[in-house]
Formats: C-alpha cells, structure tokens, sequence
C-alpha cells in the first residue's frame, strides 16, 4: 500500500499561502496584543515592552470597547435573521415563477452584492441626508420626519443595518436557490396528491430539507456582522455618540488612527475567540440535530 | 530519494511563495537609483509637478513623485516605518509631526538647515517653525500653512444691520441669533462638531492655555469651560445648527444662505467659488471675532522632512531647499492655494491685493498650532466624543470637561 505524495503537491500553495497570511499573523496579533507596541515600536523594536494582561484589563474596563460590543451584539441579533429570513422569502418567492422576468428579478437582487461597498454607502449617504435626502422627502408627503437617519444615535444602528441587509440578501438568496433547485419534484406531486396546499409545502418540505444551507448561511452572515465594518467606516465613522461603532471599527481606530497596536490586538484577539465560540456553538447545535435525525 | 523530492517540493512551493510576495510588495529599491522619491499629499500633482520639474532642469536630479490623498496618507506612513522604507522626501501634516519625530521616522537636519540660507528658520513664521523643532533639534522645514478665519456672507449680515463682520463673540452671537431668526431651518453660525480644533480655538480666544508648564491640562478650567458654554448656547438657542446637516457647501452658504456664518481655512475660497458662483461678490472673510482675550486662530498645514531610510540625504535637502525659496512658495500658492511659510513670499503683490487672502496673511499673526503632543490626535478625538454628549444630549458641560481632563492626564503619563 504505497500512499502517494502528489496531494501534498497539490494543497502546498494553498497551504503556504493560508500560514504567511493568516496563520502566522494571528499568531503575531496574540503576541502584540501582550506588549505595549506603537509607533515608536513598529519604528525600532527595542522600545516595545512586554506588558502582561494589561491590555486585556484596560480593554475590559474601556467605557467605548463596552459600548462597541453592545453595538456589535445588537448589529448580529438584528442583523442576521434579518438576512437569513429576507433572503429565504425571496428565494422561495422567485422560484416559483419560472419566466424572463423573475431571472432578471434575481439579477436585481443579486446586483448590491456584487457592488462595492464605499460606491453604495455613498449613495445611500445621499439617500439618507437629512436635509436634502430621498427617503426624508418621501417621508414628508405623509407628514412624517425629517428623521435623522445617521445624526441620531437612536436610529442611526438601524439605518446602516437596512443597507447591510439589502447588501447581503443576495449573494444567500443565490446559495438558497441553488438548494432549492436541488429538491426533487416528486415529493412535492406526492405532497400535491395528499392534498397539502403550496404554504404547507414551502413549511414541511422545503425548509426542512433546506436545513444545510441554512446552517451555512447562519454561519458566514454571523461571522460577517461580528466584523461589520465597511459601513460604519465609510458613512458614520462610529459616530454619532459612539452609537455604531463596531468591535472591528474599534479595532481599525484603535490600532491605525491612534498607534496602539497592542491594545488594539487585544481587541481584536477578544473577537476572534467570540466568533470561535459563537461558531462552535452552532457546529454543536447542528451535530445534535443529525445524531437525532440519524 | 524520497525526502530528496519532499525537500524540492518544500523548496519549490516555498520559493514561488516568497516570489509572489516579492512582487507584491513595490520596493523602492528597484526604482531608478539616481531618482529621488518624493511622497506629496493632495489629490494629484498637477500643482507641485511644475516646480519640481524646474528643479530637475536646474540641479540634475531626478524626482519621482507620489502623490498620496490625505485620507490614505497616514496609513501609507505607518507603512512606511513599520517596512524602514519610506520616501526621501516627505511632505507631514503639522500634526503628524511630534508622533513620527518620536518613533525616529524622520532624519534630524539641525546643522544642515542653520547652514542654508533659504531653510533657516528666520525665513518663516514662528508658528510654523514651531511645529518643526522638538527638543532643540529640527526635523524638518516649513512648507505651507494655513489659519482659519471667518467666512460671511455680506448681504445676509447687512440685511440684519451688520455692514461689517461681527468683530467679537458678542457681536458674533448676536448677528447669529438675529440671522436664524429669518426662519424655520435658518441659522446664523456654523459650531463645527466634526473638526477637532474648534472647541480648542476658542478657548484660546478665552485665554486658555490648554496645558500648563508641566503638560498637565487644563481642560476643566473655567477659561475652557465658559468658551464652550458660549458656543454650546449657540446651538442649543438655535443660532448654530445641532447636527450636521449633510449639506455642501454651495447649498449652505450659497443660495439662501442657510448657514451665512462659518469658520474655515483658504481651501474653501475656491470650493465657494466653484459650487456658489450664484453669490459672487455678496461674501467675505474676515478675521475672526476677538473673544475675551484674544482672536487666536488655529495654524496648520505642512513640511517637508527627510525619511529616517533615505540613502540620499544630500539631493533631498537640496529638494526642500528649492522648494522653501519664496519665489517657489509663491507659485506653488497660485496653484493650490496653499500659503507660503516663507515670510518673504508673502510680499508678492497677489498676497495684497487679494481682499480674501490677505486676510489670512493678518490672522497668520494671530494664530498657533495645536499642542504638539504626539497624544494629541486621541486627546482631541476624546474631545470631540464629549463635545458631542453635551450638544446632543444635554451632558453637564463641567463634568464632560473633567471626565476630559482626567483621560487627557493618563493618556499623558
């Protein structure tokens, strides 16, 4: 039984590159975030100092890192049934029409993702704008507002969420209808047979047997809203009161605006282990299910 | 024969890995030896091409230059120390400065600038020198600055009975108030909340110091304190708008003039001109309101240094130094706008005749940096975070102060 070399061969580069740009950084993030490195550090090594857990302390009682967790918290509780629910519906919507026009619907929808990011929170910033904007015009033939969309931290969470929601549905909505697709035509004849109605369909065959790809989505759309960044970044800046500022936001402002790489290495080891954790959980949740199903 | 293979295939991949990154990353090495490079910040350089062009023709040196957008060129400094390869010549923003002298990035040009007769300090305005020496030792040499001063719409203040701008924050206070009262969605005066140096300014009007002899702050004292009462009762009486109305400049200021006050550096006479040409003629500017002490405005703008990794000292001292004589100030001026340091530059005739720019001329007299702390960027980012709790949600002004001062002396520590 001769084992052969040639996968090695073949997962080398992909292997290489994952340890010099992810790997070995990581381990490098957990490091730096012991010392007290900043610019005078990056500049000449010998003035970086090893510090303990005294960033980890600091970072704890930090008032701000409080509120971008909180911040994050609410972007993920809101944010990701949010996605994974929109995206469902439109997917299971879409598959039922068969003509031109629902393929070019799908194109519509799918356009955001494939969009970038700082180009659409631009225009959005228009939409938004208090004074001259779409939205608050519209709003004013029904007598409502002007809202302060971004100005108030009591809407402002929620404005940049709407955007990363319409961002994101589709790129899901694709990973749905794929799935979709894949479902045999049989079981919904023999459903139709024994007389159950389109809705008990989509409830009893289609979402259960969806049940993978829903577990994917949750997953990538979790981990992407623990690093919401993009928008808070572009249109807000964190602001207004600190009211959307993210972790990774945090981090980014931590480390590239004010020289604290270790602090902001400890941040951003905090939200790797979250994720870790957050991600584990729901590996659990999905093996408990096969066993039961099994 | 086995691990002979594995070590070539290790050997391989590693090789391809590391030759990859090597293309990557862009090495200044493999430029042209003999060229010079040169970092410029601003958009594009269409306005610093032609001189430097000059220099070439003169000296035989050749320059490469970048020019990096403002927003990006932190982090391209950042970069730039943490890979010891940086440019030969830099252009720092007066703030960079304490930060990047203290990690080392930039070469110390003392004797060399005591030596020439176009880079001594004498040649330039005090508040620009300031921000060049740390510690007795110079860093780098003056380039161009700016101050702020009072932008105003004149048919709007006339129409009130102000036929010149308002001379002190009374008047100042007072025109506002009358000018917001033309109507819903008015306002007399622009209270910055995004620009990091005005509560500052003001308090310097008030007679603060900001930080005594032993840097410890002085934030939470009354000369602070009342300044920004001042400017928070603007806002909250309705002269000042409370949020940032998301408006540019040609629809505030221009048009019906919903903001026809507000405070900016000359940058802006040319984004007047450009997006309000509906009201050529009916606006100004002017020095700004005298507060109780004084009109102190706000100086900034940048230098020109030498990076710490540069092997060619010699050709980019002589690039600063062409760059520094008050005739290559002067027109880098007509280019962009931006001020000469050089004092000798501002006796061209454009810098008297022009009503606008000779206004800041005068108030470049009255005008300082901010504290050239390299915590100085978070300290004023703390501020502003503040600033923002008692314009917005009523925090007590005294405490938001003190809650400052006592962040501002651990960061300081």
């Amino acid at each position: 039984m001769k084992k052969s070399k040639s996968p090695y061969f073949f997962i080398a580069p992909a292997i290489a590159l994952l340890l010099i740009f992810s790997i070995i950084p990581i381990f490098i993030a957990v490091t730096i975030s012991f010392t007290d490195m900043s610019l005078a550090g990056l500049a000449d090594f010998s003035r970086i100092n090893f510090v303990g857990l005294d960033n980890y302390l600091n970072i704890f009682n930090d008032k701000v890192f409080g509120q971008a967790m909180f911040n994050t918290a609410y972007y993920v509780i809101i944010g990701v049934p949010l996605v994974i629910i929109a995206s469902l519906a439109l997917a299971i919507m879409i598959n039922f029409g068969e003509n031109k026009f629902f393929s070019f619907m799908r194109l519509v929808f799918y356009s955001p993702s494939i969009t970038n990011t700082v180009a659409v929170s631009v225009v959005w910033m228009y939409l938004y704008n208090p004074t001259i904007g779409l939205l608050n015009h519209l709003l004013s033939y029904v007598n409502v507002g002007p809202i302060m969309w971004l100005t108030d931290p009591s809407t402002s969470k929620l404005s940049l969420i709407i955007i990363a929601v319409w961002k994101a549905i589709g790129l899901n909505m694709l990973i749905f209808l794929a799935a979709i697709q894949g479902i045999p035509k049989e079981y919904y004849e023999a459903a139709e047979i024994d007389g159950a109605n389109k809705w008990q369909q989509i409830l009893k065959i289609t979402i259960p047997l969806l049940k993978f790809s829903i577990f994917f989505v949750t997953v990538t759309t979790l981990i992407g809203w623990f690093q919401f960044f993009d928008e808070p970044f572009v249109m807000t800046k964190g602001g207004p009161l600190d009211s959307t500022l993210s972790v990774a936001l945090f981090i980014y402002q931590r480390g590239f605006q004010y020289n604290k790489f270790g602090y902001a290495a400890a941040g951003s080891v905090i939200l790797f282990i979250a994720i870790i954790i957050v991600t584990g959980i729901q590996m659990k949740i999905q093996t408990k299910q096969k066993e039961n199903e099994g | 024969m086995k691990s002979w293979k594995k070590l070539c295939l290790l050997g391989t991949t590693l090789f391809a890995t590391v030759g990859l990154m090597a293309a990557c990353s862009s090495g200044n090495k493999e430029s042209a030896s003999d060229e010079l490079t040169f970092w410029y910040m601003g958009d594009g350089d269409q306005g610093i091409k032609p001189i430097v062009d000059e220099f070439t023709k003169e000296s035989g040196i050749k320059v490469k230059i970048q020019s990096i957008p403002w927003a990006t060129s932190r982090d391209k400094l950042l970069t730039a120390v943490a890979s010891k390869e940086g440019p030969d010549v830099v252009q720092m923003g007066t703030t960079y400065m304490s930060e990047f002298v203290d990690a080392g990035a930039l070469m110390d040009i003392t004797e060399d600038v005591k030596k020439s007769d176009s880079m001594k300090s004498d040649n330039f305005f005090d508040g620009s020198v300031a921000t060049t020496e740390f510690s007795g030792q110079t860093y780098a040499v003056p380039w161009y600055t700016e101050t702020r001063g009072l932008y105003y719409r004149k048919d709007l203040l006339e129409s009130v009975g102000y036929q010149e701008a308002p001379k002190t924050w009374d008047e100042l206070a007072d025109a506002a108030k009358k000018l917001a009262a033309r109507g819903d969605n008015k306002y007399g005066f622009g209270v910055e909340l995004k620009e990091p140096t005005f509560g500052f300014m003001f308090a310097r009007q008030n007679g603060s110091e900001l930080f005594d002899k032993n840097d410890k702050p002085l934030f939470n004292e009354s000369e602070m304190v009342d300044a920004l009462k001042f400017l928070d009762k603007l806002v909250q009486d309705g002269s000042a708008p409370k949020t940032d109305l998301g408006l540019e400049i040609g629809q505030s200021f221009g048009g019906e003039g919903v903001v026809p006050m507000f405070i900016s550096g000359p940058w802006m006479i040319n984004s007047i001109k450009d997006s309000a040409p509906d009201i050529d003629g009916k606006w100004g500017v002017a020095e700004l309101p005298k507060g109780p002490v004084n009109n102190m405005s706000v100086t900034g703008g940048a230098n020109l240094a030498v990076f710490n990794s540069s092997k060619k000292k010699a050709d980019a001292l002589k690039l600063i130094e062409y760059l520094s004589k008050p005739e290559n100030q002067t027109k880098f001026f007509e280019s962009t706008n931006s001020l000469p340091t050089n004092k000798k530059s501002w006796e061209a005739e454009v810098f008297k005749s022009d009503p606008l720019i000779s206004v800041f001329g005068k108030q470049l007299n009255d005008s300082q940096p901010m504290p050239l702390l390299k915590q100085w960027d978070e300290i004023s980012q703390n501020f502003m975070k503040q600033w923002e709790q008692v314009v917005v949600s009523g925090k007590n002004l005294q405490d938001a102060m003190d809650e400052l001062n006592e962040q501002t002396e651990t960061l300081i520590k």
